[in-house]
């Protein structure tokens, strides 16, 4: 009978043992590891300072460096964190929470009046812009910029990182006409969408397009 | 030693052990949930001593019963009998054994619904809080009739003695759980509707409470306390909270404020100034709070300006990010935050 | 006060006479006396006028109780129009009717005037003399017309060069509410919170006055409102936290004289002994600070944004205040006074007289900024000093503006917010489910943010005893997220979703009787009517839709007399004048914009557009014509592409 004491002792050990856990508790454990995500942005981050932005907006051969990547480009995590911050910094309040203009311009379009290059849009954000839209550098950190900046890209209006005088005419590298002629052909990834894209392609078709909008497009 | 005595022994330790435990319990942790100072937690502690000595009592019983059932000779049959002998004394045995454990189980079964719906509801509280659970942090609004008696706090609660105090729950992201051991129960947090429990506690003092439900990197720093005032204490420190922050009185001072403005205020509010951010803590009385980061660090000058520096190196992953400010302009801020009495 | 002094139905063209004016100075008796003969002879015009309005609608009967008056204080010469409303008290009515019902049919347009700009035009234009003055949306230019000459050339025009910072913090459009003449000069706000004053003669800037810090969110767009020395001007910027405010300005220096706001203490908000609202919720000390949580009433808007009215026998002016900030209510428990609410406050020294919040702690963004209409009428057997208040929250009020008393309080417009405003307590009551919380969509709650009525002003007919006005019905899915105060973005946080309320149609243009509280005629329409309305004496209303008809309806029966397609859509406001030749004229903007652009995505929405329509019967008018090869004389227009680029 050798295993009965032994259990019970066991039985006192797991009841300290969770006594000893409970007191753990009430003491901050250091060395706690984060999630990835936010330790590799705040390296692209550094990089991200580095950008110069005291370009003249609007410059065509600007000299700042056109084809700077977005570290966060379709991350799905980053444009849910962009997302948040995009409703939470008041974005929503002047693009709309739909991001297709308010009292500020629509973002889901491809005119983009200072550029549609993911850089481009990084300093509208940092930098502001004159008609209204202020200047987030000291509020925001880059890697959230750059994450405002990977909500954009997602809603799929911007060019790509290198497309800048194509941005500024509205256009995509290949484009040959004004995007407002084009239905579907030009986006390779509406390729593959339902129906219901072409549904909407035939509406916009069947009621034709305005002039551009403009800044205070809508109330 | 024969087994049976050793069994005894065993239990002894068990219990023993456990009271030692929760006389060390009581003596030094402020999670501890063995003993409770108010009226929303004493009822369910009553019940939990109660429930435990009952079953260790019943588990001692019944040991004894069995060793004694084990131990006791039987009576030597004859080796010759066709049959055993039928033996109907134990019937009378199981039926008082039924009946004393239904008994004792329906005992404890009312006792327990009596002890939940005593803690259950708050009754008659006058006092009423918004506790909104965010990643790391607790957002806690003091509700009240008048609005102009309405303000913002974080992560550290005031409450009278002897009152209780209405809490609302809500989750700004994921779920969460409020818990004050010394206080009460748990109560979860969940994102999209409001949970109420609530607090009272009949001794002044400081109670730990903590996030008790796993939310992420940092759920182990999100703690918050709960200090119960002498009914003075109390107004006055209301009377505190809803005053705007002062005026910088000095030049650098203003200096800091105008650094805060550019650089926090877009998350964190302070009364009195634009700064009117709603993501982070609200900072009026930052320095009438004891700790930083929801109970990360006690809330002194070093840590706070360490936290300002490089709070992702206290605290990973958490929503404040690495500021880009000089030395200067961090000892400026840190001056200045510290003039939020 | 005789049957000669009504020649009413005299059927001369260049008729200016003014019966109506010309009874400023008697008692509230004598106008309803008065009212009696107008009845008397209308409805009998309104039998022989029959045959040419043909329209198949039966004509309503006339009310039963007394017509209302109104006093048409300062009684500008009946041809000219000089402020927004023409008269204090709101009415918008003209004494004109070389046009009328009998033909009207025959309006054309007599000539136009594109000034430019883009966005939406939400102005009255003003003509004194032989000039008509514009003003435009941002950049806000102002153009004097010649009317003398062959077509109406340029006089002067005006670039005042606001910052292009204030377009970013305009809510609703960079739109501009029109211009007042005061003393010789045009005064008019500009987006970015400065009021300028420009010499009418010259167009040269008489000064200018800094009113605000548009890079804050604070913006100006409504039109000045002169009594006197004083041009009363207040601000927008409800939805950026802004610090609601009226002040006054000293008419030939710009100086201010005092300012008002709409929440804070009541030093701040202009309250002293004087004060005394109707309603006992409203009494008390400091509630424009103490009805909100400690610290937010200093950012919690009451911006003044739209009409200010004036009652020259009690020197009281009215005017209403915008929706609390943040747009979030649970941001903000308390009343929040004094937003969402209307002001009598004393024309000189500004001090406050009563007041009353029609929606207390609005919480679906219900200004209290509609024009408030200065009527006099009989209501239970008594005289009663009123107002006419047809508010965003779809209950159109008739209160007593002697002391803030709500007489009546009747939905206007479809509405599922409130089951009424108990007239005991002057409190609306809530349907408790129509209240949204955070994070949660609330589905189908009407009137939306923009309300049974928007600013859109209405006119009253003193012929008729009705008020004209166009309103909404819509309704949204609302969905509220709690906001940062972040100085210079929205402090907002309405996700909304917008459409027609039951019927399909998003507008409908309506005469309502104020005495009843009831609905007298209305015509329904299938895009917005979010254009002023005018009343005259031929017994006509127009107003315009969102997608750009022109309208002219019979003020009795609500038939449509005349309507005409115009360039964009109209959401500005129609005036009428006598021209040097002595030809009545009607004239009104069309270009769409401002909160009508809610409903742009509908198939037929017009683009945006910057003419001036001007109509007169057959389109006669020394502005065309054979013969008129080219515009003689006439100043070059001013530039008009600040910060709208010219290229796109």
């Amino acid at each position: 009978m050798t295993a009965q004491p032994r259990s019970a002792v066991a039985a006192a050990l797991a009841l300290l043992g969770m006594l000893v856990l409970l007191g753990a508790c009430q003491r901050p454990q250091g060395g706690v590891t984060s999630n990835v995500a936010p330790a590799a942005a705040s390296t692209d981050g550094d990089k991200v300072a580095a950008v110069p932005l005291g370009d003249v907006a609007g410059v065509a051969g600007s000299t700042y460096t056109e084809t700077i990547r977005n570290p966060f480009t379709g991350d799905p995590q980053a444009i849910a964190q962009g997302r948040q911050m995009f409703v939470s910094m008041n974005c929503a309040g002047c693009h709309g929470y739909d991001a297709k203009g308010g009292m500020g311009p629509n973002l889901t379009d491809r005119y983009w009046r200072y550029n549609g290059v993911p850089v481009s849009v990084y300093k509208s954000i940092y930098e502001g812009r004159p008609q209204g839209m202020p200047a987030w550098n000291p509020s925001l950190p880059p890697q959230v910029i750059w994450k405002l900046v990977a909500y954009i890209e997602s809603l799929g209006g911007t060019a790509p990182a290198g497309a800048y005088e194509a941005s500024l005419r509205g256009d995509r590298p290949g484009d040959n006409v004004a995007p407002e002629a084009q239905s579907t052909s030009t986006q390779p990834a509406s390729a593959g969408k339902d129906s219901a894209t072409d549904a909407t392609d035939a509406t916009a078709a069947a009621s034709p397009p305005q002039a551009r909008p403009d800044a205070g497009g809508k109330p | 030693m024969t087994g049976g005595a050793s069994r005894l022994v065993a239990a002894a330790v068990v219990v023993v052990a456990g009271f030692a435990a929760s006389q060390v319990a009581r003596a030094e942790s402020s999670m501890s949930y063995l003993t409770t100072f108010g009226p929303a937690g004493d009822p369910a502690t009553r019940l939990g001593w109660g429930l435990g000595l009952i079953s260790i009592a019943v588990t001692v019983i019944v040991t004894a019963l069995l060793l004694a059932g084990l131990l006791r000779r039987r009576q030597r049959a004859d080796p010759k009998a066709l049959a055993v002998a039928s033996d109907t004394g134990g019937m009378a045995w199981i039926y008082v054994g039924t009946g004393i454990t239904t008994v004792i189980l329906l005992a404890c079964a009312v006792w327990t619904i009596r002890t939940i719906s005593a803690i259950a509801m708050p009754v008659g509280t006058d006092l009423s809080l918004e506790v909104s659970a965010a990643q790391w942090w607790w957002r806690v609004r003091y509700d009240n009739a008048d609005p102009s008696q309405v303000f913002d706090t974080a992560n550290e609660i005031h409450i009278p003695v002897g009152r209780p105090v209405r809490v609302e729950l809500e989750s700004l992201d994921v779920i969460h759980s409020f818990w004050i051991p010394k206080l009460g129960g748990k109560m979860d947090v969940i994102p999209g509707r409001t949970n109420v429990t609530w607090l009272e506690a009949d001794a002044p003092g400081v109670y730990r409470g903590q996030c008790g439900e796993y939310c992420g990197a940092q759920h182990a720093h999100m703690a918050l306390s709960v200090v119960a005032d002498p009914p003075a204490t109390y107004a006055a420190w209301v009377a505190d909270q809803l005053a705007q922050a002062p005026r910088p009185a000095s030049s650098d001072v203003a200096a800091g404020l105008a650094t805060f403005s550019r650089h926090c205020a877009a998350c964190h509010a302070i009364r009195g100034t634009d700064a009117g951010g709603i993501l982070g803590p609200d900072l009026t009385h930052l320095m009438s709070r004891s700790t930083l980061a929801a109970g990360t660090l006690p809330n002194t000058p070093a840590n706070l300006l360490a936290w300002l520096a490089d709070s992702q190196a206290i605290k990973p992953g958490c929503r404040m990010p690495r500021l880009a400010l000089s030395a200067r302009e961090l000892q400026s801020v840190a001056r200045y935050l510290q003039t939020l009495q | 006060m005789s049957a000669e002094q009504e020649p009413v139905l005299a059927f001369d063209p260049r008729i200016e006479i003014d019966a109506a004016r010309s009874r400023t100075a008697f008692g509230a008796f004598g106008r309803i006396r008065l009212c009696c003969l107008l009845i008397a002879t209308c409805v009998h015009g309104t039998t022989s006028w029959a045959g040419a309005a043909s329209t198949g609608t039966q004509p309503a009967a006339p009310p039963a109780h007394a017509l209302p008056t109104a006093d048409f204080a300062p009684g500008d010469p009946a041809g000219e129009w000089r402020s927004q409303a023409r008269d204090y008290a709101n009415t918008r009515y003209s004494p004109l009717r070389a046009i009328d019902t009998g033909n009207v049919a025959r309006l054309r347009t007599a000539w136009s005037f594109s000034d430019g700009t883009q966005n939406g035009h939400e102005a009255a234009p003003l003509v004194l003399g032989d000039t008509m003055y514009l003003v435009t949306p941002y950049p806000n230019l102002a153009y004097a017309l010649d009317l003398s000459k062959p077509g109406a050339p340029i006089k002067w025009s005006y670039a005042p060069a606001p910052t292009p910072v204030a377009i970013g913090k305009a809510c609703c459009d960079t739109v501009n509410r029109g211009g007042a003449y005061a003393n010789g000069k045009i005064i008019y706000n500009l987006l970015d919170a400065h009021t300028v004053a420009v010499d009418a003669a010259t167009g040269h800037e008489v000064w200018r006055t800094r009113m605000g810090d548009a890079t804050r969110g604070e913006t100006m767009t409504m039109a000045p409102f002169v009594v006197g020395n004083k041009v009363y001007v207040g601000n927008s910027g409800g939805e950026m936290g802004a610090w609601g405010w009226l002040a006054a300005l000293d008419v030939d220096t710009g100086k201010e004289l005092w300012r008002a706001y709409s929440t804070g203490t009541d030093r701040q908000v202009r309250i002293g002994t004087d004060f005394k609202p109707y309603y006992s919720w409203m009494q008390g000390k400091d509630l424009g600070e103490t009805s909100w949580p400690a610290g937010m009433s200093k950012t919690g808007s009451g911006a003044v944004w739209a009409w200010i009215s004036y009652d020259p026998e009690l020197n009281l002016i009215y005017y209403g205040t915008s929706n609390p900030g943040p747009r979030v209510p649970t941001q903000r428990p308390g009343y929040n006074l004094w937003t969402s609410a209307v002001f009598a406050r004393d024309a000189t020294t500004g001090m406050a007289k009563w007041a009353y919040q029609f929606t207390p702690h609005d919480q679906w963004d219900y200004d209290g900024v509609n024009e408030n209409i200065l009527l006099d009428i009989i209501f239970d057997g008594k005289p009663r000093k009123v107002l006419v208040h047809f508010d965003r929250n779809a209950f159109a009020y008739t209160i007593d503006r002697t002391n803030g008393e709500v007489l009546l309080a009747a939905p206007f417009a479809y509405q599922n917010w409130s089951s009424g405003i108990d007239l005991e307590s002057g409190m609306p009551e809530v349907v408790p489910e129509m209240q949204p919380k955070p994070g949660v969509k609330l589905p189908n709650v009407c009137p939306p943010d923009i309300g049974g009525k928007d600013w859109q002003p209405s006119a009253f007919s003193p012929r008729t005893g009705l008020v004209y006005a166009g309103i909404f019905n819509i309704c949204m899915d609302l969905t509220d997220h709690p906001q940062s105060y972040i100085p210079g973005t929205p402090y907002d946080g309405m996700e909304m979703k917008r459409y027609p309320a039951p019927g399909g149609n998003w507008g409908e243009f309506m005469a309502w009787d104020p005495v009843a509280g009831k609905k007298v005629w209305s015509h329904k329409e299938r895009f917005m009517t979010m254009s002023g309305a005018l009343a005259t004496a031929g017994d006509l209303v127009f107003y315009g839709t969102a997608d750009g008809w022109f309208r002219a309806l019979d003020a009795r029966t609500g038939a449509v007399l005349w309507s005409q397609k115009l360039g964009s859509g109209v959401i500005g406001q129609p005036m009428t004048y006598i021209g040097p030749d002595k030809r009545q004229y009607v004239a009104v903007y069309s270009g769409v914009g401002g909160a009508a652009m809610v409903s742009s995505s509908m198939p037929g929405f017009p683009p945006r557009g910057s003419t001036l329509y001007v109509f007169s019967l057959e389109g006669d008018s020394p502005h065309g014509g054979e013969g008129e090869l080219e515009t003689r004389g006439g100043a070059p227009a001013a530039r008009s592409d600040h910060g709208m680029g010219g290229k796109p």
